[in-house]
């Protein structure tokens, strides 16, 4: 898959389970770089604790190449049922949850193999 | 993990249990039978336990379960809810249409399309493994075309490597058409490439006889393989922890089952073992109830679906879907025992998303639908696809939700003031 066609689908579903709630606003931010990529998602509808830990769990999931590979490519296109962020925490390298002002804001992180997350901000591993 | 280790000593566990039975009942007849059985047609229906005896159906079945196991195993892919499934109906078609023989080429095709696609293999092991419904082409290239014996099996898989290598490409393509309210989306996928598949053999001049073979005789020992290798998920779902698995058994219930839902990943392996006990459990007493057969390809189906029991199927979202079925087969007086209502009744469950996701009524209306399509399919893609009622459930599905899609978006609340 092209990076642009990538990029266009990951938007899609996250934006697809942000606007589920309902949000008067909702603002994407994406930073390219050759090796990889920060998209930023921020809304301002409010999101209870226990969604958002749901949230993190599915978006942090192991990493599942025969799953990714495969039933992935039904990201950001299936707009039917609910969206399913678990299809996008097999493809990304790590994600963020954070509340900000009313709403949330979520950093995905994705890279090649040679990803150098310190053009980044990602978090160092603890 | 405890659960990883749960599932890798199922599996081989369970493929010994068929070759000892294979063994126990006709010795070493039984390996004869078995490589017999890799040199004869494989199109639907053939049953196995017909056409090559029990015991040899029973060693093949484990043969084939066993190139799933070792592939899984090869590659470090996690046996969890799609592995689980994929090994549960590998073996269950291994007793009605798979044979290594038949199944390895199209590996091999789907292999070396990872290889073109620069993915790794186990991208893709997922559509190998369930590919391996278009077994019957290679069979049919190589035993029914009346080729030359030296050309036969080699085309035969040449016929395979072509299939496997375009799989990939078609499966993605299809999963986006029903949008995973298909549980088995390499049925539908193997039956559009069968469609070219056959029409290809037929303008070639080539007729593929519809024969079917279906074994039908009373026994007091069939009827008991699934019950008892569904008490036995059971009691090992239990004794993982009964709380904890009884918890995953119930809340397994409130998922939609969508593609790809993974039960053992949502839950845990105790409570898909508990679901998938059930469900084998409660298929092996619809069919005593109608009077049915425990042949090849109902013990296959039954296998298939308590493999799907930890990837999409449960109880809830599976009998609206087998009640539509039951339904258009009353009213358009098909017998219940007839094979193809059998299988329908039991395959059917392909479409459970749609009663998860939608509820009781369009469930019920995807199984009568489904049950219409169902044995029209067969004959379209010369019945060399297996997942015939993934052929028909994929197109009942994708029906279904481009009507639903219709409707909720031209809803008026869609509408700005």
């Amino acid at each position: 898959m092209r990076r642009k066609d990538l990029i266009s689908h990951l938007i899609n579903e996250i934006s697809n389970y942000v606007l589920e709630s309902d949000p008067m606003r909702m603002v994407i931010s994406l930073h390219q770089e050759e090796d990889g990529l920060h998209l930023s998602i921020m809304d301002d509808a409010p999101h209870s604790d226990e969604e958002i830990e749901q949230m993190v769990k599915d978006l942090n999931s192991q990493k599942r190449p025969e799953l990714a590979g495969y039933y992935g490519s039904m990201t950001g296109r299936d707009l039917l049922g609910a969206s399913r962020l678990n299809l996008l925490g097999w493809q990304v390298k790590h994600t963020d949850v954070n509340r900000i002002d009313k709403g949330i804001k979520i950093d995905f992180w994705l890279g090649g193999d040679r990803f150098d997350s310190k053009q980044f901000t990602i978090p160092e591993k603890e | 993990m405890k659960e990883d280790r749960l599932l890798f000593i199922f599996f081989p566990a369970l493929i010994a249990a068929f070759i000892v039975t294979a063994l126990v009942i006709e010795g070493g007849a039984a390996f004869t039978g078995f490589l017999r059985l890799q040199l004869q047609p494989a199109r639907l229906i053939n049953d196995f336990f017909m056409t090559a005896g029990i015991a040899a159906a029973l060693m093949n079945s484990a043969a084939v379960g066993l190139v799933g196991f070792i592939i899984i195993t090869a590659t470090k892919t996690r046996l969890s809810g799609p592995t689980f499934a994929a090994i549960f109906t590998m073996m269950g078609f291994g007793l009605f249409g798979k044979t290594p023989l038949n199944i390895l080429p199209i590996i091999a095709g789907v292999f070396l399309a990872s290889r073109y696609a620069l993915k790794t293999f186990k991208e893709y092991i997922i559509i190998a493994l369930f590919g391996t419904a278009l077994g019957p082409l290679v069979s049919a290239i190589a035993f029914e075309l009346g080729l030359p014996a030296v050309f036969a099996i080699p085309a035969g898989i040449a016929g395979g490597l072509v299939a496997g290598f375009f799989l990939p490409a078609l499966a993605v393509s299809i999963l986006n058409l029903h949008q995973g309210y298909n549980l088995y989306n390499m049925g539908m996928t193997c039956g559009f490439f069968s469609l070219f598949a056959a029409a290809l053999i037929k303008a070639g001049g080539h007729q593929l006889a519809a024969d079917s073979y279906w074994y039908s005789e009373p026994s007091s020992f069939l009827p008991f393989v699934i019950p008892v290798i569904s008490a036995l998920m059971i009691i090992i779902g239990l004794l993982s922890g009964p709380g904890k698995s009884l918890r995953s058994f119930v809340k397994i219930q409130s998922k939609d089952g969508r593609l790809p839902s993974d039960f053992i990943d949502m839950t845990s392996a105790a409570g898909a073992f508990i679901n998938s006990g059930m469900i084998g459990i409660i298929g092996s007493a619809y069919i005593l109830m109608i009077g049915g057969d425990f042949n090849g390809p109902i013990i296959g189906g039954l296998l298939t679906i308590m493999g799907f029991a930890a990837f999409g199927t449960h109880l809830k979202n599976s009998w609206p879907v087998v009640a539509g079925v039951i339904t258009a087969a009353l009213i358009f007086r098909m017998p219940l025992t007839s094979p193809g209502v059998q299988l329908a009744a039991i395959f059917c469950t392909t479409l459970s998303p749609i009663a998860g996701q939608f509820g009781i009524l369009p469930g019920l209306i995807a199984g009568f639908l489904h049950m219409l399509m169902v044995s029209q399919t067969g004959s379209w893609q010369g019945a060399m696809n297996l997942y015939n009622n993934g052929f028909s459930g994929g197109l009942t599905a994708a029906f279904i939700v481009a009507v639903v899609q219709w409707y909720r978006s031209n809803r008026k609340d869609n509408k700005f003031k």
